[in-house]
């Protein structure tokens, strides 16, 4: 009896320093943050959910190439690589990469000024560019009909005016168009909004969809599905989504470099401070023909070095 | 008289002073968390206004000028998760009577735990499945251009909030003094006549209890409505449109809105509101429970 009160008032007080350590968090943070940045074991990437698989795979390769520090430069440390990559949207890693949540954030967004002021003693790096398609399912007989949509029409087609396929075209199926967005003030839809609607609203009866990879799986499951689709999921799924022209420009390769394809965004590594020697090398790797090549064969286009 | 030992009396004090500290810093810990989303929210409430907020019907946060109305969601939460507790009431209710009454003991053996591993599946795996089977079931069998809708996530979410129903109502059920039991047994009234007649009329205020936790539950739920109910900002009209819970607008748009912007702080807004509105439900239950207790016995 007596030894199990005495356990529970240990555990009670157990319980209660550890709410007063979380109170007293805020006022250490300064100190710990320091000795973290001395210490720290391990790289954390954060942001968009178009880059982080390519990130992921960079890691994963970089990892299993290298394995220690010391393999990738002599003068560091022996100790494994460690790298963790996580999603949650460009307005998230560029936030998190601000306070100091990830080393790096990554965003894929053309930055504007106010935010590019936040890493003028850091670094954003380019590794390449990511176009949006206007997809539709490879089943929609749009792909053969209307291969080319001006912008006008996709401006009637997102704000709602247009509800049906037979509005757009005669001879297409009187059936609802089925309006698939990412979330208002996302990467993508600043993109979409800022090259094609301008300003205009996206319809209210659009359906928001949480990521990109989901979004591509509703344009592969729903016939009446029209969305923006990042272009290396089109192209890794070359048979299901099909791309459509917009104001007659195909979206391949050469017009996107050549600028003339304009519904793109730049997918970008933010650091908030200057890398230190291992941010630094993984930074290196990705901007590598190694890095690159992964960057391409996800579908998405490289920058050129 | 017993002698009471000083020394045992300081340890009882100091264990008396750990325990209430222990209770006071976990409730300010709620406290310090609706003071916190009330502060970031606090420009909404100030610019916007609590009713052009609450009722307003267009939901532009990155437009110029920005609009915040969060009616659309306010009826989307309400359309979703009362339409989960008409689906589940009924099921969850037999279940409960079925379990209490009249299941032999193997059956109940087997149903009991089975129930409850229901509530320890990940709601993500619930959603998952509604939006893989639910709404390609919905678009293929009406002819619909999408399945998404309302009427799905009230689906996923009945059978989510189904086990806690029934468990809360079996324990109601039981609660029933036996006496009740026995006089009616000994009337020779039928198994039928003891379990709807008798004993659910007096389990009738847990029972009822029961509905609102889950309703509560159902209201809060994020990632299983966010997968089936499409994520539209329109304002519903029926349960079979499209709509945009608010758990689910958080979790869509806070991902990707900018610290400090005002649309952040119209989303703190909405996650205030919809703390309130569970807690409004959690004291509704309270209140239900207190009665039960005065209530049942005097009978």
């Amino acid at each position: 009896m007596r030894k199990r009160t005495w356990l529970s008032v240990l555990l009670a007080s157990v319980l209660a320093l550890c709410l007063l350590a979380g109170c007293a968090g805020t006022s250490n943070e300064q100190g710990t943050d320091k000795n973290a940045a001395t210490e720290k074991t391990s790289i954390k990437i954060g942001g968009s959910s178009t880059m982080a698989p390519i990130i992921a795979k960079c890691a994963d390769n970089f990892t299993e190439e290298f394995k220690t520090w010391n393999k990738v430069d002599p003068s560091l440390p022996e100790e494994p690589i460690e790298i963790f990559v996580s999603t949650g949207g460009s307005g998230f890693g560029l936030k998190s990469a601000v306070d100091g949540t990830f080393d790096f954030g990554m965003a894929t967004k053309g930055l504007k000024d106010e935010e590019k002021a936040q890493f003028t003693d850091g670094t954003i790096t380019q590794l390449g560019s990511d176009v949006l398609d206007i997809g539709v399912n490879a089943a929609n007989p749009v792909a053969r009909v209307k291969p080319n949509l001006t912008t006008e029409e996709l401006v009637a087609i997102f704000s709602g005016q247009i509800k049906t396929w037979k509005e757009l075209d005669p001879a297409l199926p009187d059936r609802s168009i089925v309006v698939a967005v990412r979330d208002l003030g996302g990467g993508a839809s600043e993109v979409f909004d800022k090259a094609v609607m301008k300003g205009t609203p996206i319809s209210s009866e659009a359906l928001q969809i949480p990521s990109m990879g989901a979004l591509a799986g509703k344009i592969m499951d729903n016939a009446d599905t029209i969305g923006y689709v990042s272009s290396g999921l089109v192209n890794q799924n070359p048979d299901k989504i099909i791309p459509l022209s917009v104001d007659g420009v195909v979206p391949t390769l050469e017009n996107i470099n050549s600028g003339a394809y304009k519904i793109g965004r730049p997918l970008l590594m933010l650091s908030k401070d200057k890398p230190d020697a291992k941010e630094q090398k993984f930074l290196d790797y990705l901007q590598s023909d190694k890095g690159l090549k992964v960057v391409e064969d996800m579908g998405y286009i490289p920058v050129s070095q | 008289m017993q002698k009471v030992n000083p020394r045992l009396e300081i340890r009882e004090k100091v264990i008396n002073i750990i325990f209430i500290s222990v209770a006071l810093l976990s409730s300010l810990l709620l406290l310090a968390m609706l003071l916190f989303i009330l502060r970031e929210s606090w420009p909404i409430w100030s610019q916007v206004g609590v009713m052009d907020f609450l009722s307003g019907t267009t939901w532009r946060p990155v437009s110029t000028p920005p609009q915040f109305g969060i009616a659309p969601m306010l009826l989307s939460t309400m359309w979703v998760a009362g339409g989960a507790l008409l689906i589940a009431a009924p099921l969850g209710f037999g279940c409960a009577i079925f379990l209490a009454e009249f299941a032999p003991a193997l059956v109940a053996a087997v149903l009991r735990p089975v129930l409850h591993m229901l509530t320890g599946i990940p709601s993500v795996v619930y959603g998952f499945l509604g939006a893989a089977v639910l709404i390609k079931f919905f678009e293929i069998r009406f002819d619909l251009a999408s399945g998404e809708s309302l009427f799905a996530a009230s689906l996923v979410l009945a059978i989510m909030i189904l086990p806690f129903i029934t468990a809360n109502s079996e324990v109601a059920l039981r609660s029933v003094g036996p006496e009740y039991r026995d006089a009616a047994m000994s009337l020779g009234v039928s198994r039928q006549y003891l379990a709807l007649r008798i004993l659910v009329p007096l389990a009738r205020k847990g029972m009822l209890g029961s509905l609102v936790l889950a309703f509560g539950r159902a209201m809060g739920e994020t990632m299983a409505v966010l997968m089936v109910a499409g994520n539209t900002l329109m304002l519903p009209f029926s349960w079979f449109n499209k709509g945009e819970p608010l758990p689910a607008l958080i979790a869509l748009e806070l991902g990707s809105s900018i610290p400090g912007t005002i649309h952040y702080q119209a989303l703190f807004a909405a996650g205030l509101v919809l703390i309130l509105m569970v807690i409004a439900v959690n004291l509704g239950v309270n209140l239900l429970l207190r009665r039960l207790r005065s209530g049942v016995k005097p009978f």
